[in-house]
């Protein structure tokens, strides 16, 4: 109690010593910022800081992993973006956490994200990049680290867990209908946050339009541990690719897709015979849209994705968000979000079908205060209800302090 | 010519006398501090990014005159542009009450805001060719740092003075004041929010004066 008395008070102190303590930022910043040849060679070290705290009933909403009822999260972000010249750049993102969602495991450290990007001209018309970094599909990649975003989670399809499983194939219909049986954290969404895999991509703009596309090693749904080449290689790769549109400024329109295979090696062995890992994929057709004018931005996608089951066929969902930010004040914003996911139905077994799993809508409401450029606190409530079957609900409550420097 | 402004009304009187007491100059040079800034932009998200190499920030000083003076007839209007994804200048100095406009030049949104004491705002996020130009009045003497909310590695300086003299020094620290009454004054140069030097000056009336900070 008294550490959070203190830590108030500190939060109470920094708007006061504003002007100080962004000075002191920008000092570390400059210190932190290295040039050589003639400034041709650059970088920068920079990072992020996040306390965060959860409250919440079992089971646990999105990816948190743990089996309690309260978490405590904290976070250090380190990212390294050099460039050369106008033509090579490359970043690195590594992270110490207690698990990449958040979760009640020993502290570890990991290289998250690194690649190197060429770009040959001097348009932006076409740029490579190789390494580990987010997919390109819609729009919340882009803004998923904690001081881009309003909200402490992740919308809806980039968390919600699924029945689809990457460990093992069903025995049969049944056993894959029959619901969440291992511990949540076994299961899949349809993109598991921004999906850091491994592989090549290009992209580049062209007018008022953008592309991206890439070869990655996992699917989007793949679990952080299968990101690594060297957990999972390249010989059943994913391909997905999104292409944006701006009619103005304000607007930025985009249509996703992906396909790859979404099951790990060790499913091998419990597959129909003649089968491989690489015959079930998961396909996804994505659209986004983005809006931004003065102090309010919109976001919302919606993502179809299908998974080819052994044993069962093809499940498909259906999820989407809208998400609004609103600028109060200088300091003070507010935002809201409304999720929803809907699944189809595959062959139950015995004749008939049925739901594979349960549709569910979330409400998240979240309020943010920058004390200072570098420092904000977030506070995010948010309330989920099964719409089919026993109609669980949930609340959760969410706290995170975030330093940039 | 006075006795031609006095027969054309008592504006032209004011304006004239007060052109004949300030003709004194001030020039030298302020030694700079060696370092110079080659921001590096954060492009690891953007799908689009043309150019992606800031140009440098050489050092410079703000040189001007302290001391007691009336305030700024009318309201000067100034810009700091946003081009390239640097705010240019990247250091302007501007006398209280003066109006401060943002034009983005890029050709993507920016949104420029400050924490400063001096001076908070947040303009939003507003497009190339956004009318009427966002703008600011800086009403407070100090220090007030500009920061885009899209971009993480934009950064400017308004230094808001109380003084209608002033000027920013070239990248070798030569400077030139003009127009200055006579009388005796403070000179400053403003480098850094820590570091400012002074030196008194006594200026005569059509006076050049040189004089070297440190």
């Amino acid at each position: 109690m008294k550490t959070l008395a203190l830590f108030g008070g500190a939060l109470l102190a920094l708007p006061a010593l504003g002007g100080a303590v962004e000075e002191l930022f920008d000092r570390v910043d400059e210190s932190l910022t290295l040039s050589a040849f003639d400034d041709r060679w650059r970088a920068r070290l920079s990072g992020l800081l996040d306390l965060e705290g959860y409250f919440f009933q079992q089971p646990t909403p999105g990816l948190l992993n743990t089996a309690g009822d309260r978490l405590f999260a904290p976070r250090l972000t380190l990212f390294l973006d050099t460039q050369f010249g106008p033509h090579l750049y490359a970043f690195a993102q590594s992270r110490l956490d207690r698990g990449f969602d958040p979760g009640d495991g020993p502290a570890r450290a990991r290289l998250d994200e690194y690649a190197i990007r060429f770009t040959p001209g001097d348009d932006g018309r076409f740029r490579l990049q190789a390494g580990k970094f987010a997919a390109v599909t819609g729009n919340w990649n882009a803004r998923h680290l904690s001081w881009d975003n309003p909200f402490i989670n992740a919308p809806l399809p980039y968390e919600n867990v699924t029945t689809i499983f990457d460990r093992e194939a069903p025995a049969r219909a049944a056993d894959f209908v029959h619901g969440l049986n291992e511990p949540k954290y076994e299961y899949n969404p349809v993109a598991w946050g921004p999906a850091y895999g491994t592989g090549l991509s290009a992209s580049g703009q062209l007018g008022r339009f953008d592309y991206a596309a890439e070869m990655k090693n996992t699917s989007l749904s793949a679990r952080p541990e299968s990101w690594d080449a060297t957990e999972i290689g390249f010989g059943h790769p994913t391909f997905s690719g999104r292409m944006g549109f701006r009619p103005g400024p304000e607007w930025n329109l985009g249509i996703s897709g992906s396909a790859g295979p979404y099951l790990r090696p060790e499913a091998a062995t419990m597959l129909p015979a003649g089968r491989g890992v690489g015959d079930y994929r998961e396909w996804v057709v994505a659209q986004d849209l983005r809006f931004e004018w003065h102090r309010l931005q919109l976001w919302a996608e919606v993502y179809e994705a299908r998974f080819e089951v052994p044993r069962v066929g093809e499940a498909d969902t259906l999820a989407y968000y809208i998400e609004a930010k609103y600028k109060f004040t200088p300091r003070f914003f507010g935002a809201l979000r409304w999720n929803q996911q809907l699944f189809g139905t595959v062959p139950n077994g015995v004749g008939g079908r049925v739901a594979w799993d349960r549709d569910l809508w979330r409400v998240d409401l979240a309020a943010g205060y920058r004390f200072t450029a570098h420092t904000q606190l977030k506070l995010q409530y948010g309330f989920q209800q099964e719409t089919v079957g026993p109609h669980r609900s949930g609340s959760s409550v969410a706290a995170q302090f975030t330093v940039r420097f | 010519m006075i006795h031609r402004l006095i027969y054309q009304g008592p504006a032209f009187l004011v304006v004239g006398l007060a052109r004949l007491s300030a003709q004194s100059v001030i020039e030298g040079k302020v030694e700079l501090p060696k370092t110079h800034s080659a921001p590096v932009m954060n492009q690891r998200y953007g799908i689009i990014s043309v150019g992606g190499v800031l140009a440098p920030n050489p050092p410079v000083a703000v040189v001007y005159l302290e001391g007691t003076f009336p305030p700024a007839a009318g309201r000067p209007v100034r810009q700091v542009v946003q081009t390239n994804f640097t705010f240019v200048p990247a250091l302007l100095p501007v006398q209280v009450g003066t109006r401060v406009e943002f034009p983005n030049h890029d050709p993507t949104f920016h949104n420029v805001f400050s924490f400063s004491p001096p001076k908070r705002f947040d303009l939003g996020r507003y497009r190339p060719d956004e009318r009427p130009i966002p703008s600011q009045i800086f009403d407070k003497p100090g220090l007030v740092t500009l920061r885009c909310d899209i971009h993480e590695h934009m950064r400017g300086l308004i230094l808001v003075l109380d003084t209608p003299h002033f000027a920013t020094s070239d990248a070798d620290g030569r400077f030139r004041l003009t127009n200055l009454p006579s009388g005796h004054f403070v000179l400053k140069a403003w480098l850094s929010s820590k570091t400012t030097l002074e030196a008194a000056v006594d200026l005569g009336t059509n006076a050049t004066v040189h004089r070297d900070l440190p």
